[in-house]
């Protein structure tokens, strides 16, 4: 099932799965994932692996399932009572829609980065941070303060902000703000870290900071990031999957999609020719 | 062509200043009229017996005192809000956070009615349902009274507070992992303290000054407060008595009741609003007007 | 839908397909003006350094684009695509002009054509025709046929070189020895190029292990 060749007419969906890598493990799998929105068929039957410590882009024109695809990852569906997903989604071999697990605990295993900057508005940088700890029950200063320290260091905004943590969230800058929510789904320690155009509200040198701390992470954490940026794509991702309509039409190693895409349709939406 | 009628566009502009500015000062004018009357008719009144012995024998010269007045309007309006705000702050959060179901569309509608209900009505039926009940007029009554009247507005109020919080809050908590009671309890009720605060505030001015209901259930009284179970007096009760009383000094005493209030209620919002503003200003809750670092 | 890079892309096609040209003529008359004598240097002369100015402007042109647009996939491979096979244009040109100053610096070499040499410069120009048609229809099927052509180049360098060390005219001998390195040199170019235009079309990278050894061997 691997790579395929020939360019074919866009309606074809085809996928290459990057089966061609052994060493890796594969942290999350989708397997025939689809969504429905009332009758409306969102999201096409999705099947990705996506390997750990690594950096996985999706990419495509608006409206064609990208973010519906992502919310799948974590459940956030369940939020919206017309959506109703089919499929598996496996952590760890655990499948997040198996109706015998507790959904919110395998929740935490998946932080999500949103497009717009949502502190918590009522709240410092320092309960910002630990809301998803403490809020789940964990009381003890010492690790709370740990955690702070932890989190804003690996989203490389400690140093910025360690002088005034009691500082209300909203006040920081736009890239701040982002780096906060990073620090905030960091702190529980997920394991598989989403994130939704994660730099798009920000200015350049914003996103340019946000691309690092990506490019750091991705030693640790299985990301997976959507973006409208072709070239952000193309600095931050090791694979990168194009979605159109709902469908999953090519999924590979981003250099390659890139400079030699196989599918017509991946060939004219990088090269701009719409979307 | 676009730049030969600007100073048409800019007279137009002036007169339209004028017009707006003409009807708020026609708005004003009146509720500046009644302060300014209040203060003028009731100032002569006030003194430090006037606000705290009873009211005593008619007649004689004095203004009769207002102590107990003062007292129940508190008591009536701590009992009501005891009894009113959490049954109201409770159905707005199950409205905004869990409505959309055909029975919290009923609900809206039930309170919406509700708050439009002329209060002497529902006096009647604190009436009913108590006074008659328990054969005697008593502040019970007068309590339940009044937080039905209070019951819609906060919970109108705070369902329209949460619903200005952004969804993406509800959101970022929900990705966290946490649940939906305590992303809504911990996080987006804070979130929406001042509208709800606000509510309360308006339901509290509301029922401070309604008399219809409390004449059919705490009755008024010449003394101070004499146990839950008994009729009880109230300021804006007071008020209506004084009124009808031929005496100059009855009548001196009412606009001297009057005006204690509408110092009261002012005050109770100040106090409120100051608590919270300035506990805000120290959150630093104040517009971004810095942005350090990217 | 034009696009930004579209006009930028417009002007290094064409001027791709005017180096092209002009490499072809210039080393069709540069092979001429040797085996026939006639006095070509100057034009030959011009064309070089026209090719060269062009094949600078091509440079420019491409990296610009790369700052400007940051271009992916049939784009990308084509702009990285194009700075070689202009290289490879500018050696043509520069590789005829050597060509004809062996005639100038040896004065009459009339006598010293023979068969090999016509067979060899007549691959030579066919070679080039092949590379210029190759890349301005982007089709990889006559990589094939330059393969072979610069396969005979190379083999008849190879057995030439030997003999002449036995020649007797000695100009003559340096002549043709000249000569025949300068084909050879045009033939790695065109099949350098050939592989540039295999990548914009296939997105692969082909270097054959000859290739790779020969130029080990040869610095």
């Amino acid at each position: 099932m691997a790579t395929v060749i020939t360019p074919k007419p866009a309606s074809s969906t085809i996928v290459g799965s990057p089966i061609n890598i052994p060493q890796k493990k594969y942290k999350m799998v989708t397997e025939n994932v689809n969504v429905y929105y009332g009758n409306f068929l969102a999201v096409k039957n999705i099947s990705i692996k996506f390997p750990e410590k690594s950096v996985t882009a999706l990419i495509g024109p608006s409206g064609c399932g990208k973010t519906t695809f992502l919310r799948c990852l974590n459940r956030m569906h369940d939020m919206t009572k017309s959506a109703r997903v089919e499929g598996k989604v496996m952590i760890d071999d655990i499948d997040l829609y198996d109706k015998s697990i507790d959904p919110i605990y395998h929740r935490r295993k998946v932080g999500m980065v949103f497009q717009k900057p949502n502190p918590f508005p009522t709240m410092s940088i320092y309960d910002n941070v630990v809301a998803g700890v403490r809020l789940n029950g964990v009381r003890d200063k010492k690790i709370l303060d740990e955690i702070v320290e932890d989190s804003l260091k690996m989203a490389y905004l400690w140093n910025e902000v360690k002088d005034d943590l009691k500082k209300p969230a909203i006040e920081l800058s736009g890239g701040q703000q982002q780096r906060v929510c990073i620090a905030r789904a960091l702190a529980i320690q997920p394991e598989v870290l989403l994130m939704d155009e994660p730099a798009s509200a920000l200015d350049p040198i914003a996103t340019q900071k946000i691309e690092e701390t990506i490019t750091e992470l991705k030693n640790d954490y299985c990301i997976i990031i959507i973006t409208h940026n072709m070239q952000q794509a193309v600095r931050v991702s090791d694979y990168t999957g194009f979605m159109y309509l709902g469908d999953l039409i090519e999924f590979r190693e981003t250099r390659k999609l890139f400079t030699d895409p196989k599918n017509e349709l991946t060939a004219k939406y990088v090269q701009g020719h719409f979307g | 062509m676009f730049r030969s009628n600007v100073k048409n566009r800019l007279l137009v502009d002036k007169i339209m200043m004028g017009v707006v500015f003409a009807c708020v000062i026609t708005a004003i004018t009146p509720l500046l009229w009644i302060l300014g009357t209040l203060f003028y008719g009731g100032a002569e009144a006030l003194s430090w017996e006037f606000l705290t012995q009873e009211p005593g024998a008619v007649g004689g010269g004095i203004p009769p005192a207002i102590g107990p007045a003062i007292q129940g309007t508190l008591i009536i309006i701590g009992l009501s809000s005891i009894l009113g705000i959490p049954i109201g702050v409770m159905s707005g959060i199950y409205l905004a956070e869990f409505g959309g179901s055909w029975f919290s569309k009923q609900i809206r509608f039930f309170t919406d009615v509700f708050m439009e209900f002329p209060s002497i009505v529902l006096g009647v039926v604190a009436f009913l349902a108590i006074v008659l009940i328990l054969g005697h007029f008593s502040v019970w009554a007068g309590a339940f009274a009044l937080s039905l009247i209070m019951f819609p507005i906060i919970a109108r109020a705070t369902e329209e507070a949460l619903k200005m919080v952004p969804w993406s809050i509800r959101e970022a908590g929900t990705a966290l992992g946490l649940r939906k009671w305590i992303v809504t309890l911990r996080i987006v009720i804070p979130a929406a303290k001042n509208g709800i605060i606000t509510g309360i505030l308006l339901s509290v001015s509301r029922v401070g000054g309604e008399t219809a209901p409390l004449i059919m259930t705490i009755l008024g009284s010449s003394q101070f407060f004499g146990g839950l179970d008994s009729p009880m007096d109230a300021l804006p009760l007071r008020i209506w008595r004084f009124s009808l009383q031929p005496y100059d000094e009855a009548r001196l005493a009412g606009w001297g009741a009057a005006l204690v209030l509408v110092i009261t209620i002012l005050a109770i919002h100040i106090g409120v609003r100051y608590w919270f503003i300035h506990r805000r200003k120290s959150m630093g809750m104040s517009p971004r007007f810095s942005k350090v670092g990217v | 839908m034009t696009r930004l890079i579209d006009p930028s892309l417009d002007k290094l096609s064409r001027l791709m397909s005017q180096m092209g040209d002009m490499a072809m003529e210039c080393v069709s008359l540069a092979v001429d003006s040797y085996l026939e004598g006639k006095g070509t240097g100057g034009r030959v002369r011009e064309l070089s350094t026209e090719i060269t100015t062009k094949y600078f402007e091509v440079e420019d042109l491409t990296f610009d684009m790369l700052l400007k647009y940051q271009p992916v996939a049939d784009d990308f491979r084509l702009i990285r695509s194009s700075t070689e096979i202009s290289y490879a244009f500018s050696r043509f040109g520069r590789y005829a002009y050597d060509i004809t100053q062996v005639r100038h610096l040896f004065g009459d070499i009339s006598e010293c054509k023979n068969d090999s040499l016509f067979e060899a410069a007549k691959k030579v120009k066919h070679m080039i025709r092949d590379a210029v048609l190759s890349f301005a229809e982007l089709d990889v099927r006559k990589a094939v046929k330059i393969q072979e052509d610069e396969a005979f180049i190379d083999r008849m360098y190879k057995e030439r070189l030997p003999k002449l060390i036995e020649s007797k005219n000695t100009k003559c001998a340096l002549a043709e020895a000249l000569l025949l390195r300068y084909l050879e040199r045009i033939g790695d170019h065109a099949v350098f190029m050939s592989d540039a235009i295999n990548y914009i079309v296939t997105g692969k990278h082909r270097p054959t292990q000859e290739q790779i050894s020969s130029h080990i061997s040869k610095n």
